[in-house]
């Protein structure tokens, strides 16, 4: 669907962020992006929105060159989350908010009214639409800047650490919602240092270091102990180290809470006779 | 050069801007620019500035177009715009070379002005790169939901409304923020403060603002001769 071919960017001319990155992402794929802060993420997730141009190489978007097309015109295939909604909210209502990017594509006022019904059933905004959207949580704002980006229609939905600041509660409805769009078959790239959303939620992770991609392939390889986690400013989660060490009692490695507690029952009926209690949710 | 008090600095840049005022000819104004072009040389501060005086010269530009456009004649036109240079650069040479809150506290203890307004011309001037930096965010995520400037030049203006009004709401929840955090930590406060920074003259203060009341003299009494 989208393609980076050899590209090449810094924001000085000396020193190069990327070099000579390469980089294929296929439709229904839920990818994670993780790397030190200042590795070049954000960057590499400008590039994809146009919000940067590359210094050398191109963007290809189901090749056709987009490269340097500008932000507003890759809205048509790129929905872009960023960190703060605050940053993007200036109308009355959620409703009318959500309506703003399909107006500036030109839809039809019918188009219009049926993308923000919809992108707003998605996000479960439906019963927010008439609300003033500056007085909603840090989690309701986050959904809004979603559904203001679904409601152009995009193939790809980027999203720049979209959980930061956000109690468990607001972040596991998030994710939600992410994954649900998933399912529907659209494709997710989400920009985060979060090591459990990393685990849960990837199906391909890339690791922006050493001026490119140190790293794009399955959760289980990057953690299977061969890579330098800490160079890149990763961590192994919980849950990982725990199942790791118990794998002398023959607990396989897992990436779920919910896994490793099916994983260990077996060892904790042998050890008492008793059925333990459930705690994973 | 870097090294002179900010009081000295302050009163270098309105020494500057006096001079622009007074001086009538094309060649005394280019003259002021390019001693203050050569400042900025020597403070190293040439190359930090460089784009804020590409600005300024887009800027005086388009003064000299527009005077000349309303009746004046090419050369008043020309000294309007190099004397606005002459006075914003001034300007930008004090902002590059001294830092706000030794700004701050030489209004207080040499000028005696309130901390209150010293404390608000400081926080407009740090305002200043902050605003451009939360202008460029707010169209870059205006951007992403098809805000484009491309266009017609009121549709553009018109549609320049979706990055105003997040920026005011996000300037005004910023300022009461900051308001908070300053009484908190005690701003407004009746008893006496103390400064952190050593703002005092030296020899080599007096002697630049000595050479200032000179220049400054001499081109007050040449204006009076002259006119």
């Amino acid at each position: 669907m989208l393609d980076l071919q050899r590209i090449c960017f810094g924001y000085s001319n000396n020193i190069m962020l990327l070099k000579e990155l390469n980089l294929h992402i296929s439709a229904g794929e839920f990818i994670v992006v993780a790397g030190r802060n200042g590795s070049g993420k954000t960057t590499l997730t400008k590039l994809m929105m146009g919000l940067l141009k590359p210094t050398t190489g191109h963007v290809l978007f189901e090749g056709e060159d987009v490269t340097g097309q500008g932000a507003d015109r890759m809205a048509r295939h790129v929905g872009y989350v960023f960190q703060n909604p605050d940053r993007q909210m200036f109308r009355d209502t959620v409703g009318q908010e959500v309506a703003y990017g399909p107006e500036q594509l030109g839809f039809e006022t019918a188009a219009t009214a049926a993308a923000v019904e919809e992108a707003l059933r998605l996000t479960d905004l439906t019963d927010l639409a008439g609300v003033y959207p500056r007085t909603l949580s840090k989690g309701r704002k986050q959904r809004v800047a979603i559904a203001s980006a679904l409601a152009m229609k995009p193939r790809l939905l980027i999203l720049d650490e979209p959980t930061s600041g956000q109690d468990a509660g607001q972040r596991e409805q998030l994710l939600s919602v992410m994954t649900r769009l998933n399912r529907q078959g659209m494709t997710i790239m989400l920009v985060t240092h979060d090591m459990e959303i990393l685990t849960r939620y990837a199906s391909r992770v890339l690791v922006v270091g050493d001026a490119g991609l140190a790293f794009d392939g399955m959760v289980e390889t990057l953690f299977n102990g061969d890579y330098p986690l800490a160079q890149w400013g990763l961590s192994e989660p919980a849950i990982v180290k725990i199942s790791r060490g118990l794998s002398a009692l023959g607990v396989a490695t897992v990436f779920a809470a919910e896994e490793l507690q099916k994983n260990i029952q077996p060892l904790l009926r042998k050890g008492d006779g008793h059925e333990p209690h459930s705690t994973a949710h | 050069m870097n090294r002179i008090a900010p009081l000295t600095k302050l009163m270098a840049t309105l020494a500057l801007s006096l001079w622009a005022l007074l001086l009538a000819s094309l060649t005394g104004l280019g003259i002021l620019l390019l001693v203050q072009l050569l400042l900025l040389l020597v403070t190293g501060t040439l190359k930090k500035t460089s784009t804020a005086l590409r600005g300024l010269s887009l800027v005086a530009l388009s003064l000299v177009g527009l005077q000349y456009l309303l009746g004046s004649t090419l050369e008043e036109s020309i000294n309007s715009g190099l004397r606005m240079l002459d006075m914003a650069t001034a300007f930008i040479w004090l902002l590059a070379t001294a830092r706000p809150q030794d700004l701050s506290s030489a209004l207080v203890q040499q000028c005696r002005v309130a901390p209150e307004y010293a404390f608000m011309f400081t926080t407009a001037l740090r305002f200043i790169p902050d605003f451009f930096a939360e202008s460029q965010a707010v169209q870059e995520a205006q951007a992403c939901r098809g805000y484009s400037t491309r266009g017609n030049r009121l549709k553009a203006l018109l549609a320049y409304l979706a990055v105003v009004k997040p920026l005011v709401l996000k300037a005004v929840n910023r300022s009461e923020t900051m308001a908070m955090s300053m009484e908190m930590r005690g701003f407004g406060g009746n008893g006496p403060r103390s400064f952190s920074t050593s703002v005092a003259l030296v020899n080599r203060d007096y002697a630049v603002l000595a050479a200032l009341t000179s220049v400054t003299v001499g081109l007050v009494l040449l204006k009076l001769k002259f006119f």
